[in-house]
């Protein structure tokens, strides 16, 4: 299949799409930059622009085409019934079987500091690592960019260029900033949310009053089950008093990361009781997608706690 | 084409505040409307002083500025026709304040509606026109367009709700209009002329508008009809009657496929059903309300009235009805729903005639139409599904739009009930507003002498919407061009 072809056969559910944006409230990404090309709405466009000849594809328009993170939940919320995850799937694969040599939020591998001990390729649920001639391959059409990957490497030889704030590195400065503002000195916890599962709060709008984002702040890490124990630790020591891990179900999870963060925090819950620190100032919970009332109200339970605990001394 | 220099624009807003890659400018050239077109560059203001600073510069090269939010509107209000700048306005979007004690809310124009809401909920208090879209709709927006929704019924539009605002001008004057006083009497009420003003006035940069109160209890109910007019008479008697429901909403048979196709809501396939709402702080007299509304449906001649107190079930069937837009495209397969003849405003006497008529002229054009909306209010919707591959199809709606809207002039009816102009609907504007557009235009030119905020829009709008732009179904730009 070359050119078009693999793009036409959608001519009429993209017809479909009525643009009424809906979809963004569902997206990480444009929450991230809030710019109109990183919607689904706005990928959806530039697809059509492609199909009608008014863009001509190119490194740009490749690289937020693969710039997702699966979490299909546009696709979801989509009342106009709109295929928008396999309209994506054959955009792809005409992006790079025209030679564009995307990246976006695939994961990719340091080949200098990867050991080969496989590790990334047994893990990954959707079979998108492989070993070729003696190097790991992604392959960018299967990546889920969950992130489980960068999690699982002993050498930290992989990674997502564009990370939209999900990260460790990412994830640690906006604790930084959050626990550093002079002008919330109500800051008291970190809520490290899976992107898959629930990402509540405002929309795209500022209120530096609001009640949710006044005692803790939400941060999104795509898959949770890359949290590293070190971003907790580090949470804990810029100033948290606790830290609030929201997971999928382990039989929604598709990426295989809820046992994985539940047994990580369970091993450093223990050490920090080891160190006099409370086992309550770390949890976890499974909040199933599109229940934002159970993530409302597990954060209000455990922000009770915390506030009975105080701040670590 | 201008003389417009993206390096000007970096200076005022930063570069990570621009886009001029071509797929960005493809992308902000078209909203949810059937229009498009390419502007020169996109620039997203943090700040007042970045909005001043901006159209000091348009005004000096007569560079045309078109202030959007998030591009939700359905007539191409935001769509530039004559290039130029967009002012992405979404990067100002805090909420400034919430004042119980005053009885008002100032924000920028960025903030999406629902995150108003959601924040003042802790108040006890609601910001209540929210339309349909309020999931997206930027508070600039809904006032630039008049917006309301399902509760305007009781409670109004955004023109009834804004006590003052801050603009700049086009030559980047900022100025304040109106008071967060409750009342004011004197002079002439700028800041609701910035209302339904669609960006050719000034750029709005901030609004301080009235919340109520939520009322404790609220009753949803439905009542069905198998003939479409009894329903929309029913609308006109409850209306004419005294009562003062929250909500009442028409939703014709199109529209109920295709709202239990996307939600899977199980309504039954009947001509028409009215959902009506009351609400209060107390239960009788909610209970009253409800039963002089079902003894109106039953009047009527409805059937399988229900009705519901549980947050859950109104919960439900408001999500689908507010998808409904977007739903539309599912109830066939071989047609996609099309923003045109999106909305109107008639009598309440001639609801009936008005959801007949859609009917009526769909049938000789051979389109697919359904008459739905906040009906209470005076408001009706429609959508043309259609085939967007057939040019035939597409010189079908043409002449339907303009059926439907001269059907709707001739029953003392207006163009836009909350939707707006834009392109599409500027034809039909035009006629209606004949006897004062010499006026507006004066106007215009009393904010914007050298008409570079949003052009082409409103009584500036083009007599054929067909060929105005590019639309945005791609199939249909070298046979109807």
């Amino acid at each position: 299949m070359t050119e078009l072809t693999r793009l036409e056969k959608w001519r009429g559910a993209l017809n479909k799409c009525i643009r009424c944006g809906y979809c963004y409230e569902h997206c990480p990404i444009y929450k991230s930059t809030g710019w109109e090309i990183d919607s689904p709405r706005g990928k959806l466009v530039l697809l059509y622009g492609m199909l009608s000849g008014e863009l001509e594809p190119s490194d740009y328009i490749a690289n937020k085409i693969f710039e997702c993170f699966h979490c299909n939940r546009c696709q979801k919320a989509c009342s106009s019934g709109v295929p928008i995850q396999d309209v994506y799937n054959d955009a792809r694969a005409f992006l790079l079987e025209s030679g564009f040599d995307v990246v976006g939020t695939t994961s990719l591998t340091d080949h200098d500091v990867c050991a080969r001990c496989l590790n990334c390729v047994r893990m990954c649920k959707h079979e998108a690592r492989s070993f070729v001639d003696g190097k790991i391959v992604t392959d960018r059409l299967k990546c889920q960019s969950c992130g489980s990957c960068l999690d699982i490497c002993p050498e930290k030889g992989v990674s997502i260029r564009t990370g939209y704030g999900t990260n460790p590195n990412e994830l640690i400065d906006q604790v930084q900033s959050y626990f550093t503002d002079p002008d919330n000195p109500d800051a008291k916890a970190v809520v490290f949310t899976c992107g898959y599962s629930s990402y509540p709060g405002l929309q795209s709008s500022r209120y530096d009053k609001f009640e949710i984002s006044k005692e803790y702040k939400i941060l999104v890490t795509a898959c949770s089950g890359r949290l590293k124990s070190t971003t907790v630790l580090e949470s804990l020591e810029r100033g948290a008093w606790g830290v609030l891990i929201c997971c999928c179900p382990e039989d929604e999870c598709e990426h295989g990361g809820t046992p994985r963060v539940k047994a990580r925090m369970k091993t450093l819950t223990n050490t920090l009781e080891r160190i006099d620190i409370s086992p309550k100032r770390l949890q976890v919970v499974e909040v199933p997608q599109g229940n934002p009332k159970k993530f409302t109200d597990s954060a209000q339970v455990f922000m009770d706690e915390i506030r009975g605990l105080g701040p670590i001394v | 084409m201008n003389s417009l220099s993206i390096d000007k624009l970096r200076e005022i807003v930063g570069d990570e505040n621009i886009r001029d890659n071509k797929a960005d400018l493809y992308v902000y050239g078209s909203d949810a409307s059937v229009h498009e077109a390419m502007p020169q560059v996109i620039v997203r203001p943090l700040n007042i002083e970045h909005v001043q600073a901006i159209m000091r510069y348009a005004n000096s090269e007569r560079i045309p500025v078109i202030p959007r939010g998030s591009g939700s509107g359905m007539c191409g209000q935001v769509v530039p026709v004559m290039g130029g700048i967009i002012l992405d306005m979404r990067g100002m979007n805090r909420i400034l304040e919430i004042n119980p004690q005053d009885g008002y809310c100032r924000v920028e124009p960025g903030v999406v509606d629902d995150d108003l809401n959601r924040a003042l909920k802790p108040y006890g208090v609601f910001y209540p026109p929210t339309p349909a879209s309020s999931v997206i709709a930027t508070i600039g927006g809904e006032i630039a367009n008049n917006a309301s929704g399902g509760r305007s019924v009781k409670y109004g539009a955004a023109r009834d709700a804004i006590l003052a605002v801050k603009v700049v001008m086009a030559n980047g004057e900022y100025l304040s209009f109106g008071s967060t006083t409750r009342v004011s009497a004197s002079g002439y009420p700028i800041e609701r002329l910035m209302v339904g003003s669609e960006g050719t006035l000034a750029v709005i940069v901030e609004a301080a508008m009235r919340f109520v109160p939520i009322p404790k209890l609220r009753c949803l109910g439905i009542a069905k009809f198998n003939v479409l007019s009894e329903a929309g008479d029913a609308i006109a008697d409850i209306m004419g009657s005294g009562c003062q429901p929250s909500m009442l909403e028409l939703i014709d048979k199109i529209a109920i496929i295709a709202a239990n196709k996307a939600a899977k809501l199980g309504l039954p396939e009947v001509e028409a059903i009215l959902l009506f709402e009351a609400d209060g702080m107390t239960k009788d007299v909610i209970d009253a309300d409800m039963a002089r509304i079902q003894a109106i449906c039953e009047k009527h001649n409805c059937f399988g009235m229900e009705s519901s107190y549980d947050e859950k079930e109104r919960t439900r069937i408001w999500a689908a009805r507010a998808k409904l837009f977007p739903s539309l495209s599912k109830y066939d397969e071989r047609l996609a729903s099309t923003s045109l003849a999106d909305d109107m405003a008639v009598p309440f006497s001639k609801m009936a005639a008005t959801a007949d008529k859609i009917h009526e002229v769909a049938d000789k054009h051979g389109l697919v139409m359904t008459a739905y909306g906040h009906c209470g209010a005076g408001c009706m919707h429609t959508k043309i599904l259609m085939d967007t591959d057939k040019d035939f199809q597409w010189e079908a709606a043409r002449e339907a739009v303009a059926e439907i809207y001269d059907f709707v002039r001739s029953v003392g009816g207006t163009t836009s009930a909350e939707h707006g102009i834009g392109l599409s609907k500027a034809a039909a504007f035009k006629k209606e507003k004949a006897a004062s557009l010499d006026l507006m235009r004066a106007i215009k030119k009393a904010f914007d002498p050298n008409n570079i905020l949003n052009p082409g829009k409103l009584m500036d709008g083009p007599d054929d919407w067909v060929h105005a732009t590019n639309l945005r179904y791609q199939t249909t730009k070298a046979e109807i061009q």
